[in-house]
């Protein structure tokens, strides 16, 4: 255990140094994002005074360990462009995208083991030859372009439902109008990453069901319902649930990008803007949130893992888990 | 009664039906194929194709739905589309397998090389190659065109090759950590050949299959991942014509209703991704037939 938490502590510290590092390197103008339009028209003097009023003077090394003792006494520093606190601006966020990617999640979970059983039982007849042809198109096309034609039918053709932001101005509280807004994000992400994983059960079951017990258990009589659900399914478990362990990074890289698509107020766009904007302070915190969050997934797709199943519990599991994905993960490893 | 048999009739002969030979194009993705050819082939030669000159602005028909003269109709700045298709189909499909030859070079250098490491410097670049593949693909990939600033076609595809070896690296590591004690291995280190002579003769041609499906899905990702890009403006600028930066003028068609400024270059592109995905997975099972137990 104890080790595990060093490694943590050290992946963390290694993400900050890169992130802060590259982000320093990288050309543009962090007084932008702070003085607006006016940084353009400053005299050298007056860039010089704002530069050293926000500590961009000094060498990058020099920054970086004033960031970082700052960091340990909770202070992540402003955000330039909001002018608050960085940690405020994405308190102020955060909630947005955990719905989404929350609800979202739990959806994909529930969807694809419906799914994916739904497929396995009737393997190779027509119901199932039709999920995998329209499942296999479907995870072929961009979440951009699916938000893009969505938003054509549904709101510029039919009217029926917003094409962006989370609520109605004014109406911040009420919750019929939140969920109007996000049932086409909802839609974008769970029908982009559904069949993936659906695709994971189907692949495993099938594998499942041709293994000796399920001869012993049909030969003593059970039914082939119970084998399904009661041994099958749990079986593949494990592996299932390691998967979308790992997964949860995946699943919000995607809403990152139906986040921007649909204007959405979340962490995602925040991200964008302050890496196009050079918000220095914002960007690290983001950073490492979302680092935390993949290292923090990947340890508990381990643990649960080990818990299920002791025979994992040498082996390194990350690459267990990345073996048994179906080949399409190569596929996605790239969205 | 002794060498007298009684004659029961004569046993006929099964005609065994002859088992039917599978014709050439039985079982292989033909629409598929046909489909990327004449795709790729219409963008290589898309000089003779193209009705107009696909950068010209003309500005007394923009936004024009499909007819006669515009065959899919202008964009919100008055450029044809269906010239512009097969003119950005190049760089699109150019992006698409330049970026996989990176990240296939690099996969196959880095996991041979992990494959034949000693033990702790191989578990220190999976390590490293575990954590890199946890980061969604997406935004590292936005993050570091922010670093290099102004897109342009070669630094697109750079950074989405840099950005998608990290799952091959593994198959390949896992391939070679099998061969590398193998005897015809040794023989040949013992010989003198070096690294990059054993990775072509011996272990290259043992993971060649299992990465093959692996990077054509690469091709697919990568064009998706230029077309996001473009689409979100950190990509290739409008006046580059790609599949993608023709999308990033969404904005204005949805603005406008124009359905054909989204809905043909997208079907193009999904049309084009759903046959690299068939093709892909035909590579897939034929190549991976002997290690199916079922």
């Amino acid at each position: 255990m104890g080790r595990r938490i060093l490694c943590f502590l050290l992946s963390i510290f290694l993400l900050s140094a890169v992130t802060f590092y590259m982000a320093r390197i990288a050309p543009g103008d962090p007084l932008v994002s702070y003085y607006g339009d006016r940084a353009e028209k400053m005299s050298p003097k007056e860039r010089k005074w704002a530069e050293e009023k926000l500590g961009l003077d000094d060498p990058i090394t020099v920054q970086y360990i004033r960031w970082l003792e700052r960091a340990f006494h909770g202070d992540f520093g402003i955000s330039y462009k909001y002018k608050t606190d960085a940690v405020d601006v994405i308190k102020g966020r955060a909630g947005n995208t955990l719905i989404l990617g929350g609800i979202g999640f739990v959806l994909i979970f529930v969807l694809s083991l419906l799914l994916g059983v739904l497929c396995a039982w009737n393997e190779e007849r027509l119901l199932d030859r039709m999920i995998c042809k329209i499942g296999t198109a479907a995870s072929c096309i961009p979440e951009f372009w699916l938000s893009l034609v969505l938003i054509l039918i549904f709101s510029v053709n039919l009217r029926l439902l917003p094409s962006s932001g989370a609520y109605t101005v004014g109406g911040e509280g009420e919750i019929s109008d939140r969920i109007r807004h996000l049932i086409l994000p909802m839609v974008v992400v769970v029908a982009s990453h559904l069949w993936y994983y659906a695709y994971m059960v189907r692949n495993r079951l099938l594998e499942e069901v041709r293994a000796d017990y399920v001869l012993l258990a049909r030969s003593k009589g059970l039914r082939k319902r119970s084998i399904m659900f009661r041994h099958c399914l749990w079986n593949m478990m494990p592996s299932y649930l390691s998967i979308m362990a790992v997964s949860v990074s995946h699943i919000l890289g995607g809403t990152y990008i139906v986040e921007t698509v649909f204007s959405y107020p979340g962490l995602g766009t925040l991200a964008y803007e302050s890496a196009r904007y050079q918000d220095y302070n914002l960007l690290m915190v983001l950073c490492l949130m979302s680092g935390i969050l993949v290292i923090l997934c990947n340890m508990a797709a381990q643990m649960i893992n080990e818990m299920i199943d002791p025979r994992m519990r040498t082996a390194p599991v990350m690459s267990k888990s990345r073996k048994s994905r179906p080949p399409e993960a190569a596929g996605k490893a790239g969205k | 009664m002794a060498g007298e048999f009684e004659f029961a009739g004569i046993k006929e002969i099964v005609r065994a039906e002859s088992v039917r030979r599978k014709k050439w194009y039985e079982g292989k993705p033909i629409l598929s194929m046909l489909l990327l050819g004449l795709i790729i082939a219409g963008c290589l030669n898309c000089s003779l194709i193209m009705t107009k000159d696909p950068s010209y602005m003309d500005l007394q028909n923009y936004n024009v739905p499909p007819n006669r003269e515009f065959l899919f109709g202008t964009d919100t700045m008055g450029r044809d589309i269906f010239s512009m298709i097969w003119y950005g189909g190049r760089i699109s499909l150019f992006i698409g397998i330049v970026s996989t030859v990176i990240s296939t070079v690099t996969a196959v250098i880095f996991g041979a090389f992990s494959g034949s490491a000693p033990v702790w410097a191989d578990r220190f670049l999976m390590r490293l190659t575990e954590i890199l593949l946890s980061v969604p693909g997406l935004l590292a990939v936005i993050f570091m065109q922010a670093v290099l600033g102004e897109a342009n076609v070669y630094s697109i595809s750079l950074v989405i090759g840099i950005t998608s070896w990290m799952s091959i690296a593994k198959v390949v590591r896992t391939e070679v950590r099998k061969l590398r004690s193998s005897e015809y291995v040794i023989a040949a280190r013992c010989m003198g050949g070096n690294f990059f002579y054993i990775l072509r003769a011996h272990l290259a041609p043992n993971f060649v299959s299992s990465i093959m499906f692996m990077a054509a899905m690469n091709v697919r990702s990568a064009i998706v991942a230029e077309s996001t890009l473009s689409f979100m403006g950190i990509g290739l600028p409008v006046e580059v014509i790609s599949w993608g930066s023709m999308l990033s003028l969404a904005e204005n068609a949805l603005l406008a209703n124009s359905w054909w400024m989204i809905l043909i270059p997208g079907g193009f592109l999904i049309v084009t991704l759903l046959c690299i995905t068939d093709i892909g997975n035909y590579l897939r099972k034929n190549m991976n037939r002997m290690e199916s137990n079922l």
